[in-house]
């Protein structure tokens, strides 16, 4: 039952990672505008354009390889490590940027940066947390084969993430301003 | 054959991850069948009589207000310092404003970002135009500002002449020209000439309806 608690963490952040990165990478241009308010030098804006298409698809080759590659354990520090990234985006979009668009999910999420997102974020750390702890060897046994069949459905996850960040992208409505003080 | 725990776990996550954008997929084809998307025009109607409107100035941080039909023409950029079509709107009303194509115009920027935003972007850390923020939501309700850039050219009566999204020189003079007009004679704006909107950081500060 615990080795199932833990590969359910892992699979999910798996999947987390992957519906992010691809969903941000439907429409990378607005997504600058998030990277834009966390580096303070003036940046051109191909620089711009080309870190958040990296973050993006930094991402994305996390969430493929956690998930296609279960036994090698240093991912599960790396997505843990990006997780506390998480945390650290959001108390910072907190302080200095609240009310704005975090994009964390592309156009899938209107989210903002807010109380509630720090919360979510220590949350997914949390979980993270739990996808760090031992798992038998056996239960992590992936033929060449699966492993492919693995990527493929990510691969499919991530053309769906991206598919959906599109069509929401596409018919988002309209909506009234609300100027936060 | 037995499958291992991982293969097992993994599979049903994928499957249940791809069944939560399916959902996402299919509420969104089914909002954009059932919507009429052209009830939503950006800019107010051509003709119409133009709101009144308050701002903070970012110059002295004074509460100004602006009362179309005064008698000057206005021409009001709505704009975001995180746009980069905002960005270039910026620079071409201040070259027209310093070439003196704007004279005689109020040209005021307006956005909803907070004065401290301004610092992101050089075009409006530079600009010498009047900028301020939209204190009050019904502003960019009243002048359908759902996205930026937009420019609105009024005349000194009143009504607006223009409205249309624009970032190139040219698009500032004809606007210019369009708030110059005499009364009842008419401007075409080359609207499709002009660069698509970026996404509207005013929107950004509107409550998640229906998000996630």
């Amino acid at each position: 039952m615990d080795d199932v608690l833990v590969l359910c963490a892992k699979t999910a952040l798996a999947c987390l990672l992957i519906v992010a990165g691809g969903a941000k990478l439907s429409d990378p241009a607005s997504f600058v505008s998030t990277v834009r308010l966390f580096i303070p030098l003036r940046i051109a804006w191909p620089w711009l354009s080309a870190i958040a298409v990296g973050v993006s698809l930094g991402e994305l080759a996390v969430g493929l390889a956690s998930l296609t590659l279960p036994a090698i354990t240093a991912l599960n520090a790396l997505v843990f490590a990006i997780a506390c990234a998480f945390v650290a985006a959001s108390a910072m979009g907190y302080a200095f940027h609240r009310g704005r668009s975090c994009r964390c999910f592309g156009a899938l999420s209107q989210r903002r940066f807010d109380a509630a997102g720090i919360l979510r974020s220590a949350v997914i750390a949390g979980v993270a947390a739990v996808a760090l702890a031992h798992v038998t060897a056996a239960a992590l046994q992936l033929d060449t084969t699966t492993r492919m069949l693995l990527l493929a459905a990510a691969g499919l996850l991530a053309l769906a993430a991206f598919t959906a960040a599109r069509a929401r992208s596409a018919g988002r409505e309209p909506e009234p301003e609300v100027v936060a003080q | 054959m037995k499958i291992p725990l991982y293969l097992a776990v993994a599979q049903w996550t994928l499957l249940f991850a791809l069944g939560l954008l399916l959902i996402v997929v299919s509420r969104q084809l089914g909002r954009m069948l059932h919507k009429d998307h052209a009830a939503a025009p950006l800019g107010p109607a051509v003709g119409s009589k133009a709101a009144s409107l308050e701002y903070s100035r970012f110059a002295d941080d004074t509460v100004q207000y602006l009362t179309p039909g005064d008698g000057q023409p206005a021409l009001l950029g709505f704009v975001e310092p995180t746009c980069p079509s905002c960005e270039q709107l910026v620079l071409a009303l201040g070259t027209a404003e310093h070439t003196g194509e704007l004279s005689g115009l109020r040209v005021l920027l307006l956005t909803s970002s907070p004065k401290s935003y301004l610092k992101v972007s050089d075009a409006f850390r530079a600009t010498q135009l009047e900028c301020g923020r939209i204190l009050a939501p019904a502003t960019t309700q009243a002048y359908g500002a759902t996205s930026t850039p937009l420019l609105v050219a009024i005349d000194r009566d009143g009504v607006v002449r223009a409205a249309a999204p624009a970032i190139q020189l040219a698009e500032v003079r004809a606007f210019s020209r369009a708030c110059l007009l005499p009364p009842n004679e008419g401007e075409s704006i080359p609207i499709a000439a002009a660069a698509p909107p970026h996404e509207n950081d005013l929107e950004a500060a509107a409550p998640a309806a229906g998000a996630d």
